[in-house]
């Protein structure tokens, strides 16, 4: 019983890796590895916050929980749209913390095999120093971001 | 030695008792090491304190902190017939109690940790029979042989309604001897009289062998119902059989088996309740300036507690979702109203009361320091008195556990680098005994802590010279003022002491202790004069859960604002208005002027309502600083349970901006919390 239990967490673990939740910015499409990733909510009030970099757009009542919420296209440095009902906001977990992106919005789950991964480029603007890899999928460009490198800049020192 | 399985749920039990009754081992001893003098009150208490120990950790199979227990009760044995015999040991022997009891602490700790004791008393306990052999090399005791004949004489002829019960212990369940003075204990509240064979059961672990052999006889004269007794002997653990010898009536009849089931639990904690009894007596008695707080209570595991606390929290915002509706706008609902209050009121008390529950007093923190400070006294060759006030005022058990080491790591640096050598403080003019007073006091929702001591201060040009040397400067010398110096020192990698000692300079210096302080919402500030002293004045709030808030909206979002800090909230007339040579703005206000926060420009953010006379001006204060803050306007008065900011933005430091948390409203919507505190210090 029990270690079919421990099997069982283990293939879902397995189903997780290799898979992305994509979405859009812009025209860009973009994946983020579905194992990082808590839930999708749409777009919901937000309280601002002062003295955040303008890409934090303030916190957000999660049941209960209150979660700060991070605009991926400032992040991106690019021009901040205005939220209509695609808007989504993808809720990821990082080092036990959990803070919400803000996204044009999402597109599908894809897989994506080990052999349709190509390295980032290493000289890069705006969000390509943030990419794990660049994945062609069914002839669509996925950009995958790297989570912890992307909040990097973020997170405390200790 | 790994933990007996089955004794598994006692084991909580038993940490938490044994640390009980060891604080109080602590407090007894330090209280009579003052007075070089151990009453009679304290000598039973010691004596019931380590019983009760010994008692339970044999059963727990703790051999090690058994056996250090047993010799300590033997010390005490021969001190509770003649207090006289401790003088000529009474140093050393005060020296080894503590050090027990710290050993004690040490194993109890680790039986935490690991359900395992492990280290070896040995040394301890030959101490503590040398200093026995001492005492009783004087006179040795002989009442104790007098004291059995009478007893068994008495047993001879049991008077005509009393009853003889025999008592078999379960084979191999160890310390029978204990056991059945455990069972006395219990049972001496239901009779009117008891004795036993052998009498003292407790005072000679040879008589086990005599108990397993003959069983353990008790003759009792019940209070009221005999069967209440036989019901009690019943339910104890590790009895496997008793009979009834005679009965009141003169019948006799055997008694089944009886199962073991909870109550080695029982038997424990009902020895420690009545310890803790005895112990308010004491306190009444003999002991009147320290543990007034001290009361019989119940235990609660800590998590339950904190659950609590979370479910009151969303009870309040649920009540809150409730009657401020928005489905219920414009309706005329005077019977809803009045339930709502109702409900409302209730709410506040079950609030009130749940609080109350979390409060704990700080004298037992206090104690602890008293502990440093005479080790640290003996080791470092300094004489310095503690002087503790309020001790009485009571904080919230998390800001109690969160402060105790910043505490310990100021009384350590107090002692070690402020209180000088006697020599010094003599030459110095100064009274040879150093002295280091903590007071607490409760001032308008916040906790003031004091730490002062009157040793050689703080030296501003070394703690400049250091600071220069490890580049944590931000400005030219000349310009920090004495106040920023001293803040240097919390500053990360920051010690003044040259080199590292025993007590302090371990690396982790005051930064810690600001950081912790910080951590539960508080603040600290340091006072220092060169050859007078320095003064640690740190500041928290009362509790960290549930404010009494005012919601204040400012450009579409909603601020709470505690109420403890608003003084008084007004309109402006323009004239009311000045302005500074450099343009800050301020507000007259019956003669007095105060700086003017505009909260749309402190938070940079947009609002509609900027011209003063438009808005609202809330006065707040904290200590003794006082402004005026500028809002749009204000919404009403609400419960806010406070939730810190998420870690995840925990590097921006919001707190330095003037906030302190945030809450989420009844609607759902999140609010930030302002704090007058540190909006005051920007200012």
């Amino acid at each position: 019983m029990n270690n079919e239990n421990i099997e069982m967490s283990q293939d879902a673990l397995d189903d997780l890796t290799g898979r992305y939740l994509t979405f859009y910015i812009g025209d860009s499409f973009y994946g983020i590895e579905l194992i990082d990733i808590l839930e999708i909510i749409g777009i919901q009030q937000i309280t601002p916050v002062p003295g955040l970099p303008n890409y934090f757009k303030g916190l957000i009542n999660l049941r209960g929980k209150v979660v700060p919420v991070i605009d991926v296209r400032l992040k991106f440095g690019q021009e901040e749209k205005p939220y209509d009902d695609k808007t989504c906001i993808i809720v990821v977990t990082i080092q036990n913390m959990q803070v919400g992106l803000v996204v044009d919005s999402v597109a599908e789950v894809v897989t994506i095999e080990g052999s349709q991964k190509n390295e980032p480029p290493l000289l890069g603007k705006n969000g390509e120093r943030y990419l794990s890899s660049i994945a062609k999928v069914n002839d669509r460009v996925i950009l995958n971001i790297d989570c912890d490198k992307f909040f990097q800049s973020d997170l405390r020192p200790y | 030695m790994a933990i007996d399985p089955s004794m598994e749920p006692m084991l909580e039990t038993f940490i938490y008792e044994s640390n009980t009754l060891l604080e109080q081992l602590d407090e007894i001893l330090l209280e009579s090491e003052k007075s070089k003098d151990l009453s009679k009150d304290s000598i039973n208490e010691v004596f019931r304190i380590m019983h009760t120990i010994k008692g339970s950790s044999a059963m727990m199979e703790f051999n090690g902190i058994s056996s250090l227990a047993h010799a300590i009760e033997d010390v005490f044995f021969i001190l509770r017939d003649d207090n006289t015999k401790m003088n000529g040991v009474g140093e050393a022997l005060f020296d080894v109690l503590f050090e027990a009891s710290d050993f004690l602490k040490d194993e109890i700790e680790s039986v935490q940790n690991s359900a395992e004791a492990t280290q070896d008393p040995n040394e301890m306990i030959a101490e503590l029979e040398r200093l026995a052999a001492i005492m009783k090399g004087e006179a040795p005791p002989s009442e104790k042989k007098q004291e059995q004949p009478v007893k068994e004489e008495q047993l001879a002829e049991p008077s005509s309604d009393s009853c003889r019960v025999r008592i078999h212990f379960e084979e191999g369940c160890q310390m029978e001897n204990i056991r059945a003075f455990m069972l006395m204990t219990q049972l001496k509240d239901l009779c009117d009289e008891i004795s036993s064979v052998p009498a003292n059961p407790e005072s000679d672990a040879s008589l086990c062998s005599e108990i397993v052999k003959n069983g353990f006889i008790i003759d009792f004269k019940p209070a009221s119902q005999e069967e209440e007794v036989l019901r009690t002997i019943e339910n104890s653990v590790n009895i496997k059989a008793y009979e009834v010898l005679t009965k009141g009536a003169g019948e006799a009849s055997s008694n089944e088996t009886v199962s073991q089931s909870v109550s080695l639990h029982e038997n424990s904690k009902s020895e420690a309740k009545q310890a803790e009894h005895k112990k308010a007596d004491d306190a009444k008695g003999s002991l009147p300036s320290a543990s007034k707080a001290k009361q019989s209570l119940v235990s609660v595991n800590q998590s339950k507690v904190d659950q609590l606390m979370d479910l009151v929290g969303e009870l309040v915002t649920t009540e809150s979702m409730v009657v401020g509706n928005p489905d219920l706008n414009g309706l005329a609902l005077d019977n809803f109203h009045k339930s709502a209050r109702e409900l409302r009121k209730l709410t506040d008390e079950l609030r009130d009361v749940v609080m109350s529950i979390r409060m704990v007093p700080l004298s037992g923190l206090f104690q602890r320091m008293n502990r440093i400070v005479r080790d640290m006294c003996k080791k470092l060759d300094k004489e310095v008195d503690l002087v503790t006030e309020g001790g009485d005022t009571e904080v919230d058990k998390t800001i109690n556990d969160a402060i105790g080491d910043p505490f310990m790591h100021m009384i350590r640096n107090a002692l070690d680098h402020a209180i000088e050598l006697p020599e010094e403080r003599i030459a110095a003019g100064k009274p040879e005994k150093g002295r280091v007073t903590i007071s607490a006091k409760n001032m308008g929702g916040e906790i003031v802590i004091n730490i002062s001591d009157d040793g050689r201060g703080l030296d501003k040009r070394a703690i400049l010279e250091k600071a220069r040397n490890n580049d944590i400067l931000t400005k030219p010398e000349n310009e920090y003022t004495d106040k920023e110096i001293f803040g240097l020192i919390m500053l990360p990698g920051f010690s003044t002491n040259k080199q590292v000692t025993e007590y302090s300079g371990r690396g982790v210096g005051m930064d810690v202790v600001r950081k912790n302080v910080e951590n539960v919402g508080g603040t600290i500030s340091i006072d220092s004069k060169a050859g007078e002293g320095t003064v640690f004045t740190i500041k928290i709030p009362l509790t960290l859960a549930i404010v009494d808030g005012m919601e204040i909206a400012m450009g579409g979002s909603i601020y709470t604002l505690p109420i403890t800090s608003i003084k008084q909230s007004f309109k402006v007339t323009q004239d009311q208005v000045i302005y500074d040579t450099d343009g800050t703005e301020m507000i007259m206000l019956r003669g007095e002027c105060f700086p003017l926060i505009r909260l749309h420009r402190l938070f940079n953010a947009h609002t509609d309502v900027t011209n003063l006379e438009d808005g609202i001006v809330i006065q707040i204060e904290s200590g003794d600083n006082v402004a005026c803050i500028f809002a749009d306007e204000l919404l009403g008065q609400q419960q806010v349970v406070v939730k810190p900011f998420p870690n995840f933005i925990g590097k921006y430091e919001l707190k330095k901006l003037g906030l302190s948390g945030c809450t989420i409203l009844g609607d759902g919507s999140i609010s930030l919390i302002l704090d007058a505190n540190s909006m005051l210090n920007i200012h």
